[in-house]
């Protein structure tokens, strides 16, 4: 029987939340912050053969703390492999191998479509955002993609105004029909509020859990578009304790993941 | 013939106004020396372009010496967004920059088929994406959706890039040029090789027998080389490998600085215009945070087995 703790921080629960997505043996494509956060998590408890990768050319990373970049320079000593971009891009995710990617978005609709380009008109922003970087080729190319976000109606959307990395577009067949690989796309939204999965059928996501001190009314009201509730739906599983001791002790001593609430992930 | 120069001689004589510059870097090894001499000289209209650019390209913006951009992301990561990128598409301060937008895949494979003599290269991303509704200055030849002429499916072309100059900076390089890296690549390789001009800046030179001892670190070969540059500390606040680390104090200072037009221009006087070349910025570097603080970010050494290829 796994050890459920009371004691823990938002982020902490949405890390796991992440973690609990990888599974032993994926190939995952981590972004920096919170990604790579959940991974390793997953690594240090039920996946220890996953193996991790940074876009920048790194293979099975050993950080010392957690890592703030994916060109973090903790990344470099004790890794696997060292390459370049085009190893990682072009060899190992363009040609299909990688299992997960991991990313999170500034705006996400309800097809899993990301925004990190522009908020407001394109050509006249008003706010100009970093853009694509790894995110487009990642959300095309990984079978799996998990997308973490901040739940409100500013964050969360019907449908974003600029799609930097496509979900499932703007429906059922718009992947296939764009000649994106089968069997890829959005698997989850870990916002901090609940656990969003995707109906392949209509490619929305869906309420699948709600974290413990909200409600499926709170989500909803903080969910632009008409959520729809899988039958059942029930609450996020807290942290164990396990994973909660790899976290703090292991992984992230000197509590980085701190600065996320400072950031609204609360 | 030996190719050290100094950098404001390679700048001065290498790069021209409206050149196309590629930059390499990925925080880890960033040619800050080489940057802050070409905003020194008051260059002009350049394009640049490097996947994931950073506080680098932010600062060059900010300058006004950069006319495009052939981008996929830019931020001062941990920091967040690159303010004075913002203000120049937000605002056109100091002007608007023109921004074409393509990906981590995709902008190091237009540099792969650079490097490689191919004129364009497939690529699986960008489908279904508003990347494919922006275009800026390359136009209709950003990219092209063409029947793949083995079997028919629809398949997305890209056009190779072969930039005028590339600037990189590396742990270290013989006289003529052989540069030598080691930890995290980027796209420095194939930006490198893909361009008509390679300027080597790094960390050390050595000797051609020291290159040879270890070739495999080799990512451009002497005769692709048109100067080197020996500038200690020339990645910094970025980071070398085996040389010194990441500076995150000096990086929240940029960032704090960048805030504002006027606190901007203050720390390129202080930084960039009130210094002539890389010795003086160490020099001030230490005058300003102290010796310790300098100290504080070399590398430690933790070595492997050497390697031998002797029989």
């Amino acid at each position: 029987m796994k050890q459920q703790s009371r004691d823990y921080t938002k982020p902490e629960l949405i890390a796991c939340c992440g973690a609990r997505e990888i599974r032993d043996y994926d190939v995952v494509l981590v972004g920096t912050g919170f990604p790579t956060m959940c991974a390793n998590i997953a690594t240090h408890t039920h996946a220890p053969n996953a193996r991790l990768m940074q876009e920048s050319g790194v293979y099975d990373a050993q950080p010392k703390r957690p890592a703030l970049s994916v060109g973090d320079p903790c990344l470099n000593p004790g890794a696997a492999m060292i390459g370049t971009l085009v190893d990682i891009m072009g060899m190992f995710l363009q040609a299909g191998w990688v299992d997960v990617g991991f990313l999170s978005g500034s705006q996400v609709d309800k097809y899993g479509n990301i925004n990190t380009t522009a908020i407001g008109d394109y050509d006249n922003p008003k706010s100009r955002l970093p853009g694509s970087g790894g995110a487009n080729p990642i959300g095309s190319l990984a079978r799996r993609v998990l997308i973490i976000a901040l739940h409100d109606t500013r964050r969360l959307a019907e449908r974003v105004n600029f799609i930097t990395t496509p979900g499932y577009i703007d429906g059922p067949g718009a992947r296939e029909k764009w000649g994106l690989p089968a069997d890829t796309g959005p698997e989850v939204i870990i916002t901090n509020k609940a656990v969003l999965r995707f109906d392949k059928a209509t490619g929305e996501a869906y309420l699948a859990t709600y974290h413990p001190d909200t409600s499926i009314e709170e989500v909803r009201e903080n969910t632009p578009w008409d959520l729809k509730v899988v039958d059942d739906v029930h609450e996020t599983e807290p942290p164990t304790e396990e994973e909660l001791r790899v976290l703090r002790e292991v992984l992230d001593p000197s509590r980085k993941l701190s600065a996320y609430e400072r950031r609204g992930y609360v | 013939m030996t190719k050290v120069v100094t950098m404001k001689e390679a700048v001065a004589e290498h790069v021209n106004d409206g050149d196309f510059l590629f930059i390499g870097g990925y925080i880890c090894r960033t040619p800050f020396a080489a940057i802050h001499e070409i905003i020194r000289q008051g260059k002009r209209e350049l394009t640049l372009t490097r996947s994931n650019a950073a506080d680098d390209f932010d600062m060059m913006i900010g300058a006004g010496v950069v006319k495009r951009f052939i981008a996929t992301f830019l931020s001062l990561g941990f920091f967040g967004l690159g303010r004075c990128y913002r203000r120049s598409i937000e605002k056109g301060i100091p002007h608007k920059i023109e921004v074409e937008e393509y990906t981590n895949l995709s902008l190091p494979m237009m540099l792969m088929a650079g490097a490689m003599g191919m004129p364009f290269v497939p690529v699986k991303d960008m489908a279904g994406s508003d990347l494919m509704n922006v275009k800026s200055f390359m136009g209709d030849n950003k990219y092209k959706m063409i029947d793949s002429p083995f079997d028919g499916s629809p398949t997305i072309v890209v056009p190779a890039l072969n930039p005028d100059v590339a600037i990189i900076h590396v742990q270290q390089a013989d006289e003529l040029g052989n540069a030598q890296v080691w930890g995290i690549g980027g796209d420095c390789q194939v930006g490198a090789n893909a361009a008509k001009k390679v300027i080597v800046s790094c960390e050390r030179i050595v000797s051609r027998d020291i290159i040879g001892k270890d070739p495999s670190r080799t990512i451009v070969p002497d005769f692709r080389v048109v100067a080197v540059v020996e500038e200690p500390f020339g990645a910094h606040p970025g980071y070398t490998p085996g040389f010194y680390d990441v500076d995150f104090t000096f990086g929240y200072q940029y960032q704090q600085a960048s805030n504002t037009v006027e606190s901007f221009q203050e720390f390129l006087d202080e930084w960039v215009f009130g210094l002539n070349s890389r010795a003086e910025y160490i020099q001030h570097y230490i005058e300003r945070f102290g010796y310790s603080a300098f100290k504080g970010l070399q590398a430690e050494f933790d070595y492997g087995y050497p390697v031998s290829y002797t029989y």
